[in-house]
């Protein structure tokens, strides 16, 4: 049987995840209960745990759930957000699609045909929508928001340091999605108290990648009493008892084995023959000596712990009581490779039968004594790190399984949403500039000095430079070896006529941009037209101080909105020369980052900034696909904070705040939020990108064909389990 | 071999609480539970319709655990209140009315979940820091110099589960014996940190309550045959011992991943048969009289260390290994090769005693924090009541060594409370409402949401129809007889609280518990010399009853908070 895939389809199915995913979103979201077939109850309001509960059979929804999952892999979060702008997105989509169907009423396709044509389209959309994703959005991050971004590090001397008070409220925004709404405050803290526990001075992303590696391994759950009672532990806890203890003062050394320490009669692929029975005792007798030998070698040594991944025979149990030795059996894998990542120690290798030399591999440990929770025994082990973790343990506990899971999930979330914040994000895009872009420098030098005195000069000369530089430009588009872009946004205003020119972006080596930055600081003063150009400045500035000696370095500059009021004469061959513009844009390939730490105030900030700006550069397109796709956008992006401001009083109704922040933006004030809380711009990006790239994959289906055969490869097993 | 992925759809449902069935089971649950509470609790009689096992209880641990519960919302609660008894042992029933109270006082008052999550956790945190604080009313310090308040506190554990099928003088006896056995586990000399020892309950059915007994030492069953053949042996001083974890019967394990060849002719099982010999021929010469052994002995070997009078015990199971090892201070040897000398141990005396039909040895050690409880009752299902009814007590103790405090019982701690909330609530509002806009109104409707809660705990202890009140000055709790002719003037009937602690002597005046009165600041002046040598408190332990405060309140808002359940059907 085989399906049409529609907008419409996709349409139906994601609302009605959306519907379950709405309610559980922001502070105000509640809990989910799910109960698991085997009885197990779990308590949630992790999207991604919620989605995959559900089993959903539809095809495009799995698709959707795919798409959740392999996010949430990355970055520990937003698989709410996912679904909710999904939706927006395909919303607009289908009334898009809807106008337009109701314009054609009178085409004679056949419905078959018509669904072809459909797909087409939804094609081109689709492309449009990548295209997207891979140009425009980087430009506009780094070119608009980046300039909103606060930093959690509080950037005072050279080395950035990390604000605890920044992380506090980053925390608690983030667990405020994520656990009931008493305990986020809570947890956020703990969490706080925990990472400051275990970094030391500069290891922030180190210490994130460890404890998001091994978290299981870093927590232990305790049921039954109130939550309160969590705790963080210094030193580490492994989940096993003691095979035998034997309490120590003073110095401990310890050793990690990964096999049996007893001789066996025989390997694996190796065959024993027995001949005898005194050869039998004999050996018995070898291996007993052989076993007790070993042992006092390592008392010797002064080793008095002894980890084992495997289980160890009751002989060697016996022998390591009677030399005071520790031994905790059946360890893990993974709690074995913690150890040895944060001692730095490799496996104690059995020495062979006649050299008893000294092992190099033991290492220090502060403590190792038993230790009770709930009347479960653990081994509480100090040990003394090697690298940058100070070993440290979180005690979770809840009345019930569901409730510490969920602190745990949550927790390990927010190391992951962690990890990314602290990368630096790179943004790649190609602007489709015009060409004076790739001019050499003394052109451009020209260049600027006639565009800034554009403003004076009469409808006629303001074509002549431009036509001039094309025509250089055609002699020199090969050879420019200086990336010499002038990224501007030229708004003339002319009786109520708004322009654009096309964005121009200067790219060139420091001291060429020291001249063209000094003539237009004289310039702009002097004549008093050019009005926004403070950021060029800004960007100049920066990225001078940033990398003085790179050769070549790309260096932006970037002026928006450069409005030139003055020439209030007729605009009417304006347009010929954006024409002529147009027709030989060259691509220039911009990379940029968005630094690591960068946040923004709680509560939709980030979708009102990029809705803002989305519809600004619409306007600055023609009306094409690609102005059709970012207001799509812009206005998607605003179901976010439109859920999240539902349930708020009247002044803090979502067009309230809309408002007021539309009109802070214009005025270019500060923007006022109203709630506490920072949250990641990456994870946000990523979270943009990723639903992109889900929409684009719905798109470019035309029909769904269902099989009823058996499946005779599973190839992705595990996406039950990711989410 | 392919797997074949999901299965069928989940199915799910918004706003759980909101049913009327949810509501239905809510209530048929917490009539179950109410039912049970309190020394003239009901009891519940839970068997299995395909036969088996009939269980007769009134405890929440053995109930709860028996009960299957359907929908997930209640599952949550059952599950939280068993992990909680599973921490405490005590106050499971406590926590589990409370809760369902509480769930259902939120669904009556119209407010937002919200609102009501955040006002209880307010009210929570209220109550701990009052009961954690030296202004508390309703706690008493435990004094260990004498052993009054332990006996109480025992006494009303005991009390309380009347399925164990006690009359007064047995319960005297039987808290009598757990507070020794209790006090047998303290070492006597302690260094920096106590660490208690064990007190392992030995079962006997069949016999009278007053035939049980706590012993020093561990206690091995034994058969009658086995113990006659062992009989000759006497020896009046220390014995020593050695005791084994690993197998004596000659088995040959761990030969290693590769093939081991066996020659023709060869016997390895004489081989290993002479290796055991050889080890009883050192044990001999070390002059160990008793041998242990955690799994099986070998009959040869087993034949003989007894013909060179050595007693030879095995299958010894690994419960009892580690209350062995301590008691006779070895250290189990895994080694059927030499011996350390250091590893053999010593215990004072073995003897062999008969108790009702069962014969046992006896390890008298010299001097350990391990004895034995031996526990008598006269069917099967009482004895279970009662061992469970003795872990509590045993482990209410323990708590109560670690925080020496005591609640008054009876009820009193409940109405009290009540009484504080809502005189807090009432007149310093401002001092709950610390954050976040929830106005005073919204805090007077949850706060009589959570006194009504408690009260109605209260008054679940009363099964016979009695009538409620309480004092306002004290906040205690009084009950009143149901059959009692209404011509009387009631306050006549009343003659001491809950708890035991005052006495209707006083002038106090009265108020119902159904009735709502003018919020009073409850008094605390607690008359310690009332704790007398005669006086009969009902007790509760602090520390568990604290725990389940707090998490019937954090279970019931995790229950409020619910907005789906998705069920998967797979």
């Amino acid at each position: 049987m085989a399906a049409a895939g529609s907008v419409k389809v996709a349409l139906q199915v994601v609302e009605v995840l959306e519907t379950i995913v709405s309610r559980c979103v922001g502070p105000e979201g509640r809990q989910v209960l799910c109960t698991k077939p085997t009885g197990e109850v779990m308590l949630s309001r992790d999207g991604g745990r919620l989605l995959g509960a559900l089993h959903i059979e539809h095809p495009i929804a799995r698709i959707v759930l795919r798409c959740v999952s392999s996010h949430l892999k990355k970055t520990g979060d937003g698989a709410k957000t996912f679904i909710i702008f999904l939706c927006h997105l395909l919303r607009g989509l289908h009334a898009i699609s809807e106008k337009e169907k109701n314009s054609l009423i009178s085409d004679n396709f056949q419905t078959h045909e018509r669904h072809w044509k459909n797909c087409c389209q939804w094609k081109c959309i689709s492309q449009a929508l990548l295209m997207f994703q891979t140009q425009i959005l980087d430009c506009i991050m780094d070119q608009y928001l980046s300039r909103h971004f606060l930093s959690i590090f509080s950037s005072s001397a050279k080395e950035r340091t990390l604000c605890r008070s920044s992380l506090e409220l980053l925390l608690e925004a983030y667990f405020c999605g994520r656990v009931g709404r008493n305990n986020h405050r809570f947890i956020s803290q703990l969490m706080c108290d925990y990472f400051f526990k275990c970094m030391t001075c500069t290891s922030e992303t180190e210490v994130f990648e460890l404890v998001d590696d091994c978290f299981i391994e870093l927590n232990v759950g305790v049921t039954g009493l109130p939550v309160s009672d969590s705790r963080i532990i210094d030193g580490l806890l492994l989940h096993r008892d003691f095979s035998i203890y034997c309490p120590v003062d003073g110095d401990i050394r310890m050793v990690i084995v990964t096999e049996i320490i007893q001789p066996l009669f025989s390997t694996s692929g190796s065959e024993f023959i027995l001949s005898s029975e005194a050869q039998f005792q004999t050996s018995q007798f070898w291996i007993m000596e052989r076993t007790k030998a070993i042992m006092k070698h390592l008392h010797s040594q002064n080793v008095k712990l002894l980890l084992s991944s495997v289980k160890q025979p009751d002989l060697v149990i016996y022998y390591a009581g009677l030399s005071g030795i520790s031994v905790v059996e059946c360890l893990s894998s993974e709690e074995v490779s913690l150890i040895q990542r944060i001692i730095g120690i490799s496996p104690f290798v059995l020495p062979e039968a006649s050299s008893w030399y000294e092992i190099s591999n033991t290492a220090l440990v502060k403590f190792c004594k038993p230790f009770i929770l709930r009347s479960k025994r653990y081994v509480h082990l100090g040990l003394i790190s090697t690298c940058t973790f100070i070993p440290h343990c979180i005690v979770l506990c809840g009345p019930v399984q569901g409730l510490v899971e969920q602190h745990e999930s949550a927790l390990h979330g927010a190391f992951k949403m962690l990890r990314q914040l602290f990368k630096d994000l790179d943004l790649n895009y190609v602007i489709q500039a015009s060409d004076q872009n790739d001019t050499s420098s003394p052109l451009i030098h020209k260049y600027s000095r006639e565009s800034s005195q554009l403003p004076e000069i009469s409808n006629h000369s303001i074509q002549r430079p431009y036509q001039d530089i094309v025509v250089k430009n055609g002699d020199e588009l090969e050879k420019t070896q200086a990336y010499l872009k002038v990224y501007s946004n030229l708004v003339i205003s002319s009786r109520g006529l708004e322009t654009h020119i096309p964005c121009s972006t200067l790219k060139l080596t420091p001291t060429n941009t020291f001249q063209i930055d000094d003539t237009l600081k004289c310039l702009s003063p002097e004549k008093n037209r050019i009005i926004d150009d403070y950021e060029l400045e800004l960007l100049v500035d920066n990225n001078l101080t940033g990398n003085p000696t790179t050769e070549n370095t790309r260096i932006e500059i970037s002026y928006e909105n450069l409005q030139v009021t003055k020439i209030d004469r007729t605009g009417s061959k304006l347009p010929v020369r954006y024409k002529s513009l147009d027709l030989c844009t060259s691509q220039s390939y911009h990379s940029s980052s968005v630094p690591a730490g960068s946040v923004l105030p709680v509560g939709g900030n980030f979708e009102i900034l990029l809705h803002y700006y989305l519809l600004n550069y619409a306007k600055t397109c023609q009306p094409s696909e690609e102005a059709m796709v970012s207001t799509l956008i812009a206005n998607a992006l605003l179901g976010i904070p439109k859920i999240l401001f539902k349930a708020k009083k009247v002044n803090y109704s979502f067009p309230q705040m809309y408002l007021r922040t539309l009109h802070a933006l214009q005025t270019n004030q500060l923007m006022v939020s109203s709630q506490e809380g920072l949250e990641s711009v990456i994870g946000k990006y990523q979270l943009l990108t990723s639903v992109l790239q889900c929409l684009t994959k719905i798109l470019t289906i035309d029909l769904v064909i269902n099989i009823k055969r058996q499946p005779q490869k599973i190839y992705d097993q595990d996406s039950e389990d990711e989410l | 071999m392919s797997r074949l992925e999901a299965k069928k759809p989940s199915l799910c449902k918004s706003e759980p609480l909101t049913s009327d069935t949810v509501r239905a089971t809510l209530s048929v649950l917490k009539g179950v539970l109410t039912s049970c509470y309190g020394p003239s609790g009901r009891l519940k009689q839970l068997h299995n319709g395909l036969g088996g096992y009939v269980c007769t209880t009134s405890q929440s641990s053995a109930l709860l655990s028996n009960l299957s519960v359907t929908h997930p919302a209640l599952k949550i609660l059952t599950t939280s209140v068993q992990n909680h008894v599973s921490c405490f042992s005590d106050c499971g029933l406590f926590t589990a009315i409370l809760c369902c109270n509480l769930i259902e006082n939120a669904q009556k008052t119209d407010l937002t979940p919200t609102t009501v999550i955040k006002l209880n956790k307010h009210l929570l945190s209220l109550c701990t820091n009052y009961l954690k604080s030296e202004a508390c009313g309703c706690r008493i310090p435990v004094d260990f110099s004498s052993t009054q308040i332990l006996l109480c506190l025992v006494r009303s554990i005991l009390r309380s589960k009347p399925a164990c099928m006690l009359i007064r003088k047995e319960v005297d006896h039987i808290s009598a014996l757990i507070l020794r056995a209790f006090l047998l586990t303290i070492p006597e000399n302690t260094e920096d940190h106590i660490i208690l020892g064990k007190s392992i309950i030995v079962p006997l059915k069949g016999q009278k309550v007053t035939d049980s007994t706590v012993l020093p030492g561990i206690l091995i069953e034994m058969s009658e045959v086995q113990l006659m053949r062992m009989l000759p042996i006497k020896k009046s001083s220390a014995l020593k011992v050695a005791l084994f974890c690993t197998s004596l019967s000659g088995d040959f394990s761990d030969t290693g991943e590769g093939t081991l060849v066996v020659s023709y002719r060869m016997s390895l099982e004489n081989a290993a048969l002479d290796q055991l010999l050889n080890l009883g021929r050192q044990l001999i010469s070390d002059h160990v009289d008793l041998v242990l052994c955690q799994k099986v002995i070998h009959p040869s070997l087993k034949q003989f260390l007894s013909i060179h009078h050595v007693i030879a015990i095995d299958r010894v199971g690994v419960a009892l290994m580690e209350p062995l090892s301590k008691v006779t201070g070895t250290q189990p040897i895994g080694s059927i090769g030499s011996i350390s000398p250091s590893s053999y141990g010593i215990v004072k005396e073995l003897c062999t005693a008969k108790f009702g039909s069962k014969h046992f040895f006896h390890l008298i050690p010299n001097e350990a924090t391990i004895c034995s409880l031996l526990l008598c009752n006269r069917n099967d299902t009482a004895w279970d009541e009662l061992k469970l009814t003795c872990q509590t007590a045993l482990h209410v103790l323990q708590l109560t060594i670690k925080e020496p405090w005591a609640l008054l019982g009876g009820g009193c701690t409940e109405t009290h409370l009540a009484a504080f909330i809502r005189y807090k609530a009432r007149n310093e509002p401002e001092s709950i409402l610390t954050d976040d806009g929830c106005t005073q109104a919204e805090l007077q409707l949850v706060a009589e949401a959570f006194c009504s809660a408690l009260l109605s705990l209260a008054g679940s202890l009363e099964h016979d129809g009695g009538e409620i009140v309480t004092d306002i000055k004290y906040g205690h709790f009084w009950s009143i007889q149901g059959d009692c002719p209404s011509v009387v003037n009631w306050p006549d009937l009343l003659s001491r609280c809950g708890c035991g602690l005052y006495s209707s002597q006083e002038e106090l005046s009265w108020s119902f518990l159904r009735s709502s009165c003018h919020p009073f600041a409850p008094q605390s002046c607690l008359p310690h010399e009332t704790v007398g040598p005669d006086s009969n408190l009902t007790l509760d332990c602090l520390t568990a009853k604290l725990s389940g405060l707090q998490v019937a309140v954090e279970t019931a808002n995790l229950i409020l908070d619910l907005s789906y359940v998705i069920e998967d059907k797979n």
